[in-house]
């Protein structure tokens, strides 16, 4: 009776310590997605060459990259975040604005911050042509939020 | 002198089986002792002590209903400040247990210890505050700022069951050191807004799956009400 005891007390024990919510596997604060497309034809992607991405005083994220869609984190301290993006030595600025929620996940990831309301505040249309915002909201990093066509 | 060794013979065979018999009556005789016990789960006042974030007290009592069966109650208290990596909150309310045990333990003649399994109903009515949080972000492009809300979620409740494992012995005439763990499993909860119940007094830390666990060292005095045969 005793040896059970002691037996069921260590594998309860060690079942219980291991428990997965000790580590955050939940997606946590999500990123804004640029996808650039053809500005002539308008329903294929179009890869671009980028000198360099940065957010106002900051480094870069990219650099001399030549893509087709970029990941780029917003500021979640204020609401707007200005972003300049270089292709061939031509600057161009996106000035987002968005409103910051912030929501509960799990006790190991504690919140996360999404985006609502996002809006192009200024731009200015050096190298890119047009701007499409395809999701105004920014729960997740799964599709597009903006389109850019150059 | 033969006659005298009969004699002395049967007078002691005699003598060995009034005894014998005696002691036989003293064994149907034992009379088991019916009573309320109460007592303090001595690891909570501890806890309290050592860790400045940690203060609870907790009462427990149980009344033997049949030879058995044990009704048993605890009643608690707790204010617990609980950090963790992005979030840090306090929970404080307090709760009350009530259920039985069911004594597997085979005493000898004279001793009054238990190894029991009970069960138990739990209700708990609290308070949570989120005392502040960062958001979680990956990467250090954008480093978020850690904000204080103190947001209070007030008149929370929370039901559960416990499957309890047990033991108590008898140190001094009356007094009982004890030791149970228990499993607990949440039947219902009323959640705060945009956050979660991850501790509830007396049912302790909330894991994933709605369980928990518990541990109880307590200590507490018998007072006798009536002696019963067994």
């Amino acid at each position: 009776m005793k040896k059970y005891i002691t037996l069921i007390l260590v594998l309860i024990i060690t079942i219980l310590s291991c428990e997965k919510d000790d580590i955050c596997i939940d997606t946590t604060t999500p990123s804004l997605i640029i996808r650039f497309y053809d500005n002539d034809n308008q329903t294929e992607t179009k890869q671009v060459l980028l000198d360099s991405v940065w957010a106002n005083s900051k480094e870069n994220i990219y650099k001399n990259q030549t893509l087709d869609s970029i990941i780029i984190p917003l500021d979640l301290t204020q609401n707007n975040t200005l972003y300049k993006l270089t292709s061939n030595s031509i600057e161009d600025e996106i000035n987002f604005t968005y409103d910051r929620k912030d929501i509960f996940v799990s006790r190991s990831c504690g919140y996360k911050t999404i985006f609502e309301n996002l809006q192009i505040d200024s731009n200015t249309s050096n190298w890119i042509k047009n701007i499409n915002i395809n999701n105004s909201t920014i729960e997740n990093d799964t599709a597009a939020h903006i389109t850019i066509f150059h | 002198m033969t006659q005298q060794h009969i004699l002395l013979f049967f007078i002691s065979v005699l003598f060995t089986f009034t005894t014998n018999s005696q002691e036989l009556q003293d064994t149907i005789k034992v009379k088991e002792v019916y009573g309320i016990r109460i007592g303090i789960d001595i690891s909570k006042p501890i806890n309290s002590f050592f860790n400045n974030e940690t203060k609870g007290l907790e009462v427990v009592g149980d009344f033997r209903i049949t030879r058995n069966y044990y009704a048993a109650v605890e009643l608690g208290f707790l204010d617990k400040t609980t950090n963790e990596d992005y979030i840090n909150f306090t929970t404080k309310g307090s709760y009350i247990k009530a259920g039985f045990n069911y004594n597997a333990y085979k005493n000898w003649k004279g001793m009054n210890n238990e190894i029991y399994v009970g069960l138990r109903y739990g209700f708990s009515i609290f308070n949570q505050t989120l005392n502040s949080y960062t958001p979680n972000v990956n990467g250090t492009y954008f480093i978020p700022e850690t904000l204080q809300p103190a947001t209070e979620f007030k008149d929370l409740t929370a039901q559960w069951i416990e499957f309890v494992f047990g033991m108590k012995v008898e140190t001094f005439n009356n007094l009982y050191l004890g030791v149970s763990v228990s499993l607990n499993k949440m039947v219902n909860t009323k959640e705060p807004e945009n956050f979660k119940n991850l501790h509830v007094p007396g049912f302790n830390r909330v894991f994933l799956n709605n369980t928990g666990v518990g541990f109880n060292y307590t200590l507490s005095y018998l007072i006798p009400i009536l002696k019963k045969n067994k």
